[in-house]
């Protein structure tokens, strides 16, 4: 596939890409503050491919403020570990990147039009057990990182590019994203964008199929049909995957069958709805989040 | 087959794997075709599951469980089932193809569609990081 080098700036756009945050306390974490004034909005502006617990640390120390004068607190309600967010009733899962969040819920739930700043409400207590899992610490959500980069690997190369990798160049990758270093990451990341094989093309597309309350959906894809000498399209990747999904809950017996029409949905990556006719190994290589998988919020339509 | 040994009680429902006894061929399509079992058998993904380093060694090895159920409820379960709580041991590790961890709220059913291998899903279990 030929590539304009132009095109290597959507990356950094995307990277430069961030959105506004306002965390608020819950009314009821609020009620339990018995200082004179109750704690401000806190605003952050977070950048789209990051992830939550990457800033736990700050928003945990911004409350602790309001909690640490009081010598009656047995409740330990100051543990980050007893930290979670919510979004319009929804628990946030924190592994996924924060990007993805805002498209999946905030364009399907959101009854205003002005969506920014992304208005979240932050829990100190009453932890939503089973629905989602508790925030870890930096070093967990850098194994899922990685563990995800070697996934995506595992469908574009079966895995040899980032298993030749040293150590240093997996650190450089989560280091770079923490520290906010566009050329460190993609230093490295363009090694996991090359071809094996004596392909011209990744095996397998990585991408996530995010609709609201389904689990994510995840298909083998290949960016090129072989057959028809031709490369896939997203319309292509969408069709294969809804049909496939509705077909295995079909054969699963599934009370509600998924809504095989695209028409029905809007399509979302990283907040853009692009052109469903673009090839996706192109969008693969640029549309990607760090994590190497393309994410793929499907929206439907309000009737 | 050997399969169907330790019946189930358990609250979690990693079903013994009767399916696979009157379907051995689950999942030979290739998955750019389409769902690639219609018959019984194909409700449910079956898979292996292999001890890693060093972690305990089951006896069954085959398993079965809808398509829904995710890695984070075959952690628990074999946390339960390997009575790991009362060893005061807190984890357990789940790789798919000897090298990356799923994200516990992956369904059981997406892993099969894209890496099962000649129509078998090995799933490796270790108590401590064996890979990555």
């Amino acid at each position: 596939m030929t590539s304009l080098l132009d095109d290597k700036e959507i990356t950094r756009e995307l990277w430069q890409s961030h959105l506004p945050v306002c965390f608020i306390l819950s009314d009821e974490d609020k009620n339990k503050i018995n200082r004179s004034e109750s704690p401000e909005p806190l605003y952050l502006m977070l950048a789209r491919h990051s992830y939550f617990p990457c800033f736990i640390e700050k928003i945990h120390r911004y409350y602790c403020n309001y909690f640490k004068n009081d010598p009656n607190d047995t409740t330990n309600n100051m543990n980050p570990a007893n930290l979670w967010f919510e979004y319009e009733s929804i628990p946030l899962k924190w592994h996924y990147p924060i990007g993805v969040l805002y498209d999946l819920y905030v364009s399907s739930l959101s009854s205003i039009s002005t969506h920014v700043p992304w208005q979240i409400i932050v829990h100190l207590s009453k932890f939503p057990e089973g629905e989602i899992i508790r925030f870890p610490d930096k070093e967990s959500i850098e194994a899922h990182f990685m563990s995800t980069l070697k996934e995506a690997d595992a469908l574009k190369h079966r895995g040899q590019i980032i298993e030749d990798m040293q150590k240093r160049d997996h650190q450089q990758l989560w280091n770079s994203l923490l520290q906010d270093r566009y050329d460190g990451f993609w230093k490295i990341n363009n090694k996991l964008m090359t071809y094996t094989d004596n392909l011209q093309y990744f095996r397998y597309i990585p991408f996530r199929i995010h609709i609201l309350d389904k689990p994510f959906i995840h298909k083998l894809f290949s960016p090129f049909n072989v057959e028809e000498e031709k490369w896939t399209t997203l319309n292509d990747l969408l069709q294969f995957t809804l049909n496939h999904e509705a077909h295995c809950e079909q054969i699963t017996n599934e009370k509600k069958i998924l809504n095989t029409n695209i028409n029905d949905y809007r399509v979302i990556i990283h907040g853009i709805q692009p052109s469903l006719q673009s090839p996706v190994q192109w969008l693969s290589e640029h549309l990607s989040y760090p994590d190497n998988f393309l994410h793929i919020c499907l929206i439907e339509k309000r009737t | 087959m050997s399969t169907n040994e330790g019946n189930e009680n358990d609250a979690f429902s990693i079903d013994a794997s009767n399916s696979a006894t009157n379907n051995d061929e689950v999942n030979t399509g290739s998955a750019r075709s389409g769902p690639s079992n219609d018959s019984e058998g194909g409700s449910k993904v079956v898979f292996l599951l292999k001890a890693a380093g060093g972690a305990p060694i089951l006896k069954k090895k085959k398993w079965a469980l809808p398509r829904s159920k995710t890695i984070g409820h075959i952690v628990e379960f074999l946390k339960k089932y390997m009575k790991l709580d009362a060893q005061q041991q807190q984890q357990l590790f789940l790789y798919v193809n000897q090298a990356f961890a799923p994200a516990l709220d992956t369904t059981i059913g997406s892993v099969n569609d894209c890496f099962s291998s000649e129509g078998t899903l090995v799933l490796h279990y270790a108590l401590t990081q064996a890979w990555g």
